[in-house]
Order: structure tokens, then sequence, then C-alpha cells
């Protein structure tokens, strides 16, 4: 699974990075973004997808997004949450 | 004594600096402002001692390994010209991911201060940080800072702090990251790395507690879902930029100007009253309608400038402007650009250098050397006296031209973008991603003071180069080749004029083939507010401006007469002078960007192409819609344009089959 198939505003591991460009990696593990890392999906917008690392709110485009692996979620949402997913 | 300041994106260092210097550099609520690094001393009241401190800006960095070209400057830096303290900017929201470039800023060996920034923003947002346990666990000084307040902003403790470290010679500790050590192996590098952020969890983990998961849906999602949503996203965006352009345009700028229109004509009054009758006819011309009138005419359009920049200060600080490269994102993709050249040509609405500049946050180079190329087709600050000139002339000073302009604009750059794309045949595409700055309410007195800088620069500049322009247009047109005064009978002979001319037939197919015209447009590349001037100076109109009426110029219809042109042809002026190549200094920083002659040349020559294939086409069809027939020129202008669009699409097709193989071709 990746970040644009997965769940709002929960909680996943990162699994592997895909990223074509090899310093690509290299720039997300600045970020905090590599395997074994948290992350969440804030929101999808028209070609974008807001992710939360550390934090920290970033925009990323749909290649992108296909390119971050997924394991989890690490915890079950709760229904308040699933309430706000549109 | 040297201090360098580093930190992560949007930090807030440029604040922190214009704060601490008194400097005016230019700032925004998003990563990747500043792309060179800047210099100022350390302002006297903050610095009691007697020692000089210099403070060094520099682009923001996530880490000590560099991604693009920008990032790379504040490492070289830090590493080559040893500064004696390093200020690490800290963004007190994002502990957990800033620590990591702290830990490595440690590891120089120069000694280390903590500036704890935007801890206004903490309170707030209920985060509680125990600033003297992360002094410890850090081993150097954590000082809390909100550079944004003028006043008990912490600044006057952060220069202490860094007093304090440099008089100490004992060296701080770097923080123990398990297998930490020299040379590296890249896995090795890597392991060590994951090490760090382990360590700088551990970190945080003690000195931080929150309240609110900056997970949660919050008020700023809110926002985002609507102002980047897919199908309000570029109405929204068109919404917002006709309201900056009717404040500068039609509502409050031109009410300003008026007032400051009276004041020029009195001071031309003035000065024509001094002089009486005593100076020569030549040199009271040269000072009244040359200096006085050609300058006055352009500085007589500052008030609209000046609340075009308040406005894009405000609009910048607020957080949106990162929005907009959301909402575009998806279009420059289909062009082989990304969202991440959105921020250079929303930079160049300003002016273009900054905004050429602004490429480098650019990594792939085809993508950065063709936002480089397409950045310029902005209307920038320069750019805008013209606009407002031949929207009042023309029409009735509608906010809609500015606005058309700005879109057209855009609608441009994607089309080039496509052209670009297949001339050079690279096909690839990258990645984007930039961090979202968080929204605010902007600050107006950020946004005067942006605009009072920038508002200083405009009349530096109408004061020099604009000004020698000037006289140096009234001279060639007030002499003929044998040194005499040219009659007000015969202006036709003079050198201005026997110059401009045989350009001014190259112009007949866009409907402005008067000399006037065509030298107004060539001093337009030295600085294009020397357009306004020197169409000023040449038909001797002293101000475009109307003092009686709070309208922008004095009897439309009048000014009309004078120019000789209607209504398209004053469009397709218009266009041609936006979308030709930008002025000389931008050029020059062009040229710096891209490091290519090829794309350098090509790029002007697009430009040149691109300025006069849309002047045509606005005003032979614009001529045929109005009246019926096509207008002068059409089959000569027919001929050269399709020799222009035929090259090109020859240039297009050229690389149709070998775009397996991009890396071969350069660049056509």
């Amino acid at each position: 699974m990746n970040i644009t198939r997965c769940e709002l505003h929960t909680e996943y591991l990162i699994d592997s990075i895909l990223a074509s460009e090899e310093d690509m990696k290299e720039f997300l593990f600045t970020l905090g973004c590599y395997p074994g890392e948290r992350i969440i999906l804030i929101s999808r917008l028209a070609s974008i997808y807001i992710i939360n690392i550390k934090n920290a709110r970033y925009s990323i485009d749909k290649d992108l997004a296909e390119a971050i692996c997924l394991r989890g979620p690490t915890e079950r949402p709760s229904t308040g949450l699933m309430g706000k997913v549109v | 004594m040297k201090i360098a300041l580093a930190g992560n994106p949007n930090s807030g260092k440029t604040t922190l600096f214009n704060a601490i210097t008194g400097k005016i550099e230019h700032v925004g609520n998003w990563p990747g402002v500043t792309v060179e690094k800047k210099e100022g001393l350390v302002k006297a009241t903050l610095n009691p001692g007697s020692r000089k401190m210099t403070i060094v800006d520099l682009p923001g960095a996530y880490s000590m390994s560099p991604f693009t070209n920008e990032e790379s400057i504040t490492r070289d830096f830090v590493q080559k010209e040893s500064p004696e303290v390093i200020i690490n900017i800290v963004d007190a929201t994002n502990l957990s991911r800033s620590l990591f470039f702290t830990s490595q800023l440690m590891e120089l060996g120069i000694p280390v201060v903590v500036a704890l920034n935007k801890s206004d923003l903490i309170q707030k947002k209920e985060i509680l940080v125990d600033t003297d346990l992360l002094s410890e666990e850090l081993g150097c000084p954590v000082i809390s800072t909100v550079s944004t307040k003028s006043s008990n902003n912490g600044l006057g403790s952060l220069v202490e702090a860094v007093q304090e470290v440099s008089m100490k010679k004992r060296n701080q500790q770097p923080l123990r990251v398990k297998g930490a050590k020299a040379n590296a192996t890249k896995e090795e590098m890597e392991q060590i790395d994951r090490n760090r952020f382990a360590l700088v969890n551990d970190i945080v983990a003690r000195v931080e507690r929150r309240k609110i998961d900056s997970s949660n849906h919050t008020f700023q999602d809110r926002m985002d879902k609507v102002v980047a949503h897919k199908w309000l996203g570029i109405p929204i965006f068109a919404a917002i930029i006709w309201l900056v352009f009717s404040f500068s345009q039609s509502w409050v700028g031109p009410w300003l100007a008026d007032i400051l229109v009276g004041w020029i004509d009195s001071f031309y009054g003035f000065v024509e009253g001094i002089m009486g009758d005593t100076v020569s006819p030549v040199l009271s011309s040269l000072l009244l309608d040359g200096i006085i009138g050609g300058v006055g005419a352009v500085v007589g359009f500052l008030p609209l400038i000046m609340v075009l920049f308040f406005m894009l200060a405000l609009l910048e600080d607020s957080g949106y402007m990162a929005r907009v490269a959301l909402v575009m994102d998806r279009f420059f993709k289909k062009i082989g650009l990304s969202g991440k050249s959105i921020i250079p040509m929303i930079v160049s609405t300003g002016c273009a250098i900054p905004g050429i500049m602004a490429t480098r946050t650019i990594k792939n180079e085809r993508q950065r050397r063709t936002t480089a190329m397409l950045a310029p087709f902005m209307p920038c600050g320069a750019k805008l006296p013209i606009i407002a000139l031949f929207a009042s002339v023309f029409f009735g000073e509608n906010a809609w031209v500015g606005t058309s302009m700005y879109f057209l604009a855009i609608v441009v750059i994607v089309l080039s973008g496509l052209i670009i794309r297949k001339i050079t045949g690279d096909t690839s595409s990258s990645y984007f991603i930039m961090e979202l700055p968080e929204y605010r309410f902007p600050s107006i007195k950020r946004a005067i003071v942006s605009m009072l800088s920038r508002a200083k620069a405009f009349i530096i500049k109408a004061g020099t180069i604009i000004l020698i322009c000037n006289a140096i247009v009234q001279i060639l047109q007030t002499f003929n080749w044998q040194f005499q005064v040219v009659g007000q009978s015969a202006p036709d002979t003079s050198i201005l004029a026997s110059l401009a001319t045989p350009l001014a037939w190259v112009f007949i197919p866009l409907g402005f083939g008067i000399w006037q015209f065509a030298a107004a447009a060539i001093t337009g590349f030295i600085a294009k507010e020397n357009v306004v001037g020197t169409l000023a100076v040449t038909f001797a109109v002293t101000n475009f401006i109307d003092i009686e009426e709070l309208a922008l110029v004095a009897g439309s219809t009048d000014v009309m007469t004078v120019f000789g042109i209607g209504a398209v042809a004053g469009l397709s002026y218009l266009v041609f002078n936006l979308f030709t190549p930008p002025c000389f200094a931008a050029i020059g920083s062009m040229n710096s960007e891209m490091e290519s002659p090829k794309w350098l040349w090509g790029a002007i020559g697009f430009q040149l192409g691109m300025g006069y294939v849309l002047s045509f086409l606005v005003y032979q069809l614009g001529t045929l819609f109005t009246t019926g027939t096509v207008g002068a020129g059409f089959l000569g202008g027919l001929i050269a344009i399709t020799a222009m669009v035929g090259y090109v699409v020859f240039l297009m097709n050229r690389n149709a089959g070998k775009v397996l193989n991009p890396a071969v071709e350069e660049v056509a």
C-alpha cells in the first residue's frame, strides 16, 4: 500500500521508499521520512497529498505519494476521526 | 566577528536577520525565499561591545548534505568560511526535525547557539518546551526568540549568548551520535543518520509536551480544502489577483497618484518659474520635458506600484502563495515542470531578478533553465506603469486589463513550457515536495516595510537610470545629425527618429509602426519603466495622470489622439512590451542561472518571437473583429510569424525521433 490509497488521519509506518531518484530518497531521509518512521496523510487535494512527518506538513505530488509504501495502520482510527474522512 | 545564521527553510532566518541588523531583506511565508547569502552588521542597540559583529544570513537547509543548489551555499559557507559562531535557528513548533540539522552543525567544531524561534506559536499550539533542559541536553545555549516581534523578542539575549560563547574558548561537545565517525561509507552514513534521528527523538521526548497533535484536522486543512480545491482553486486565485489589481489600479492607487502628480506638476511649475527666460530653450526643455517630465511620468505611477507591492506582501505573508503552487502543480506537470516552478514566477511579480534567482531551488537542470526563461513573462513591478498607462488610456482604467495580463502570462508560460519540452526532447518529470507554511494573519507592519523598501528602490532607479535615459532621449530628439535643433514642425528629422524609424517598419504589422513607440520599446530593455518615460518625452506629454478628476489620465481620448493609435494597437503594444525579453539586468540574471550561452540566446530569441507573434495576433485578430478587415502590414507580418513558428516547429520535431535518449542532446 502507498499513500495514495491509505486512510486519512491514520498513523502508518513507512515500509519502503521506491523513489526512482536516489537523491530524493536521501532528501526525504533528512526530513525524517524513511522506513520505520511514522507518517500521516492529512488531506487529498486536486493532485496533491498533504502529509505529516515529524510534526511538519509537506505537500507532495501523486508520483511521490505512490513511491512511499506503507505498513500499518499502527493504531485503529477512532470513530471520531473516521467521521471526518471525506 | 563573523556569525552564520543557519536553519531549516521557513524557520524565520531572514526575519531574524532583518531584526538583528535593521536591514530589509525580502521575507515571505514559504520555504526558499532566501537563495543566496546576505551579510549585515548587528545593530548598535543590540551590540553594546566595541567589537563589530557581522551576521551572514544563509539559505535554509534541512541537513548538511545539500539537495539543491541553494542548500549547498549554506553547507559551503559553514564548512569553508569558518564563522566564529553559528546561530542555529530552530522552529520551536518542529523540534523533532530541526534538531537533526542542529546535531550536524554541532559536529563542525564551531560554537553553536540555538535560537528557538516562533516561540509565540508554541504557546498558541499548547506545546511546552523546556528550554533549560534542551540547552542541557544539547550542550549549547538555547534562547527563545520571536523574530516577528519588535520588542521583547529575545534578540538581545541571543546576541549576548553569541558573545559569551565566542569568549569562552572551550569547545562545545558534539552530541554523542552512535557510530559517528569521519569518512563513513554511504551505508555507515545512513545508519549514523538513523541513530542521529533516534537521538533527536529521545531529546524531544524529554523536553517537549504537546497537547494538540499537529496531525489533526485543523483550520489550516479546511482552508487548504477550499483554496487548493480542484475546481475552486483557480477561480479563487483569479479573484484574489483581480482584487490586487483593482486596489492598485482602480481604487486606491489612482487616488494617491493624483495627489503625487499634483506635487510633480507644482515642482515643474516651480522650476519653470525659477529659470524664467534666462535659460536657453534647449536646456530648459531638457530639464523640464526630458528630466522632470519623463521621470515624473514614471514616478507618477509610484503609488500604484506601492499599493500592488503592499497587497502582494500581505499575500506572501499569509501563506497563501505556497498554496498557489499546489493549485498550479497539475498544470505544470503537463508541461514537464512542477509546482516548484511556481514560486520563482510568483516572486517575478515583484521583480524578475529575484524570481530568476529563486529557480535555484529547482533540482532538475532543464526545469530550472526553463523556469528561468519563463519567469520574466510575469508582469513585474516595472511593467506595471505600462499596464496602468495603457489600461487607462484605452480601457478606462479597468482592473481587468492588469488581471488578464497576469493570467495571459500564465497561459503563455504553460504554452511555452510545452514547446520547450518538445524542443529539448526531455520528457523526464521529477517529484514535487514542498513544506507547507502555516497560514497566519498577515502583518500590516511587515507589508509596509516591504512596500517602502521596494518604493525606495523604484525611486532610486527613477533618479538614476531612468533620469539618464530620459535625458538622452530628449537630447537625441532635440538635435538632428548636424547637431542643429530640430524645429517643432519637423520632429521626424531628429537623431532619435532616424534611428527608430527603420525599426518602426518592423512594427507595422503589430499596429504601432510609429518611431516613438519603437524608441520606447528599445529603451524598455534598459528598464521597463523607460517605456512610459520615453513615450512621455517623445510625445511631449508631461503627465499621464489627471489632477482635476480622480482619473488616471488627463482626458484619455486626448492622449489617445496624441498617440495616434487605436485601442487594439494599444493592447498589442502592451502585449509586446510584456512578453518580449525582460530588462538587461534580468537577462544578466538569466545568464548566470542558466550557465549556458545556448540556453540564454535561445531564451532571448524565444522571448522576442513570443512577443512579436502574440502582438501580431492581438492586433490583426482584434482589427479583424472590430473592423472586419485585417490591419496594416498583415501579409508581411504573416510571413514573418510563419517563419518563426515554422522554425520552432522544426526544432520541436527534430527531437521526435530521439526521445528515447534525451541525455545525448543537452539542449536544442
